[in-house]
């Protein structure tokens, strides 16, 4: 029975780290309707900048991803502006296929700079809470699993807040809604869409500086958490941040559970069956609103 | 007028000159040929074919050091005595890892460069492709380092394989875990197999599920888990829930660390972790994972602590000497060190540049001293399907950080310790 307390909690605790990484492709995804391959890469910037700063300059993590979410905003601010933004202006429609291409051939690109720069050597850090356990009544919970976690859960909160609560928090969820009718009452849509993409940055970064303490930081990182992050927000109901949360922790106890009854190789196929039963069931997602 | 006489002259020189000229070429053609024939004599052309470039060019150019050493050494001491001292050449071939190419670079390496034998090709896709085409041509092929069982299981009379088979590796494995429970009187009695569910790490769980019962071991974990798994706590805590006494691993190198780290977090305590090569013998493996290493097991090859043959650390010390980076053999470049030395023995013993003659010298030959002792079982010979007979595994256990040789006993230089400390009582 404690195997099966520890297996839930422990997808809980990864799946919230998913649900993080899947809200800021949510953003970007909802809102602008990009569908972005390269946000494995941008993941994976963030860990290799993380990761730098704590080798080179000894400052921790959870520090360092104020730093990793900042030079994110201006990445994915720029990346919406530079590449992104003309293939909009030009294609003149809300979600062109061309930026399909584009965002996988900028995926590629950043995983081969970078392999370039760094090798596909493996690395790990060492921090003061890189081992260490909470031991809770025969449980033992990895710290920084924890600990990421829960600053996962306040940011997201915050991101929440943010969107309802400030004005440019509500011009993204009325572009998000209704991109023409949000720009006939004078919202400047394609400023929104760098603003969304930077957004998107900062949560990256701070998913990104979360993991680095238990995982490893290698070019094709981002490759392992991208699918998944499609499916997370499609099963959330897509630009819905509670729901990419909720569906993020719903796949990880899936994962973890899963794999308790079944051998792990099945557990991804399980995966998939349950989200296409829940599409059939609510193909808006889980929170999804409905949409003419 | 005046330009008639001048140029008559001119052109009777030149047909002499002409004539001079064809019959000198004539005469340096014969020459040349004869000077080609008597310099074929003192050389005997090896086809290496090998990674040289992509992802698995810093392999490839291991082995060609490895290689290189033994030729030198070969050389050095005056060739092939029984062919009046002629030289080996190695002539490389990159196969860049693609199994096509290795095929043309094969078919390139006995048509166009005369090659008499070819050594390679690393990869199992890569062997089982280019001896086909060596086969057809019948020239014969030494494979040192690629373990897939069907390679040598065509009938194929001209391939010639020393590495151990893979399907046997857990068969090692297995009887490591028994001979372990003997000799320490802590026998193991349920083990676990968790596995990265591609083509070798299902090899491996194949092999233990058919060879564990044989020696009444029981299986109380039986996992693969899909490549690309970006959690190993399922795994993990599965595991520690079957209560096993050996854990035996099979994963590439980002496995292996998530891995080992999870199972360190969940103090997941059996009496041994076993591994199966692959990411655990890879050196980024233990630089990342650090003291989380220490005590684990792992299968392998070879390595450099082997007590066998005083020849491991002479040849060692003298490779390390030798190459620009001060490296040690690794179990790769050790095999093709000693392979270059079995193809050696088998020219000696052919004494002729015939290919098939090579290929019977191969067929028939027992080795029993000499460089090729680096590796640890003897004789070197090779059964009917061109399988190294007595080819086995050994097995390695990390100390402070070095893979120090455990099992078998009667060529390892360290007691293991097994069983292996709790997670709780390590530093």
């Amino acid at each position: 029975m404690i195997g099966f307390i520890e297996a839930t909690i422990s997808g809980i605790l990864m799946g919230g780290l998913y649900g993080f990484i899947a809200v800021s492709l949510s953003l970007i995804f909802g809102v602008a309707k990009i569908v972005n391959f390269a946000h494995g890469a941008l993941f994976m910037v963030a860990m290799f900048l993380v990761y730098w700063i704590l080798v080179l300059l000894k400052v921790d993590p959870y520090l360092s991803s104020l730093i990793a979410a900042g030079f994110l905003f201006f990445f994915g601010y720029f990346f919406q502006r530079l590449f992104i933004e003309p293939i909009l202006r030009r294609e003149k429609e809300t979600a062109p296929l061309t930026v399909i291409l584009l965002t996988s051939g900028l995926m590629m690109i950043i995983e081969n700079v970078a392999l370039l720069l760094f090798g596909a050597d493996y690395r790990t850090v060492k921090t003061g809470y890189t081992g260490k356990v909470w031991e809770i009544a025969g449980l033992f919970i990895a710290q920084p699993r924890m600990i990421g976690f829960v600053l996962s859960f306040i940011l997201i909160l915050l991101l929440g807040l943010y969107l309802r609560k400030t004005n440019l928090g509500r011009a993204i969820r009325a572009t998000s809604q209704d991109r023409e009718a949000a720009r006939l009452m004078g919202i400047d849509d394609y400023r929104v869409y760098k603003i969304t993409f930077g957004v998107g940055g900062i949560m990256l970064g701070f998913a990104a500086a979360f993991l680095v303490p238990f995982y490893f930081v290698h070019p094709a990182v981002g490759e392992l958490f991208v699918l998944k992050s499609f499916v997370i927000v499609v099963l959330g109901g897509l630009g819905s941040i509670t729901g990419a949360f909720l569906a993020g922790i719903i796949v990880g106890i899936i994962e973890s559970l899963g794999a308790q009854f079944i051998n792990s190789a099945l557990v991804e196929s399980l995966i998939f069956i349950i989200f296409i039963g829940c599409l059939v069931v609510k193909p808006t997602g889980l929170l999804g609103k409905q949409r003419e | 007028m005046r330009g008639e006489f001048p140029s008559k002259i001119l052109f009777l020189r030149r047909r002499k000159m002409k004539t001079i000229g064809i019959i000198l070429l004539t005469f340096f053609c014969v020459f040349y040929y004869g000077l080609g024939l008597t310099y074929a004599q003192q050389e005997v052309k090896v086809g290496v074919l090998i990674p040289l470039s992509g992802g698995l060019a810093v392999i490839g150019e291991n082995l060609q050091m490895a290689h290189d050493f033994a030729v030198k050494e070969i050389n050095e001491a005056g060739g092939i005595k029984s062919l009046n001292g002629a030289k080996i050449k190695l002539i490389y071939a990159d196969t860049r890892g693609d199994s096509k190419i290795g095929m043309s670079e094969a078919e390139r390496l006995i048509l166009r460069e005369g090659v008499v034998a070819i050594v390679g090709a690393f990869q199992s896709s890569v062997s089982y492709t280019s001896t086909e085409v060596a086969e057809k041509y019948q020239v014969p092929y030494l494979v040192p380092n690629s373990l897939m069982d069907a390679i040598t299981e065509r009938g194929f009379k001209y391939t010639f394989r020393v590495e151990r088979k893979g399907s046997l590796w857990a068969k090692d494995q297995i009887d490591f875990i028994v001979d372990m429970g003997k000799a320490t009187g802590k026998p193991a009695k349920t083990i676990g197999v968790a596995y990265e569910s591609t083509d070798m790490g299902q090899a491996i769980a194949k092999g233990i599920r058919k060879w564990a019962p044989e020696k009444g071991l029981t299986i109380g974990l039986d996992e693969g888990y899909p490549p690309k798994t970006s959690d190993m706590m399922p795994v993990v805590l599965k595991m520690k829930r079957a209560n096993l006494d050996v854990v035996i691993l099979n994963s590439y190198t980002s496995d292996a660390i998530l891995l080992i780290r999870t199972i360190a977090d969940q103090r997941v305590n059996p009496i041994a972790f076993l591994g199966s090569s692959s990411g655990y013998s890879d050196p980024s493996f233990i630089k990342e994972v650090g003291k989380l290493a220490e005590y684990f097991f792992d299968l392998t090859e070879w390595t450099t602590d082997l007590k066998h043959s005083p020849l491991v650390q002479q040849k060692n010390a003298a490779y390390k000497k030798w190459n620009k980076d001060n490296r040690d053999f690794n179990g790769g470049a050790a095999f093709c060190y000693a392979s270059t030395y079995i193809l050696y023995e088998a020219l000696e013993k052919a004494a002729s540049y015939d290919p098939k003659k090579i290929r019977d010298a191969f067929a028939t030959i027992k080795i029993t001293k000499g460089p090729a002792m680096m590796i640890p079982w003897t004789p070197i010979e090779f059964d009917a399907e061109g399988q190294a007979k007595d080819a086995r595994m050994l097995v390695v256990q990390y100390r402070d950080g070095q893979r120090r040789s455990v099992w078998p006993a009667e060529i390892a230089s360290n007691k293991p310790v097994w069983p292996v400390p709790k997670w709780e009582e390590r530093k």
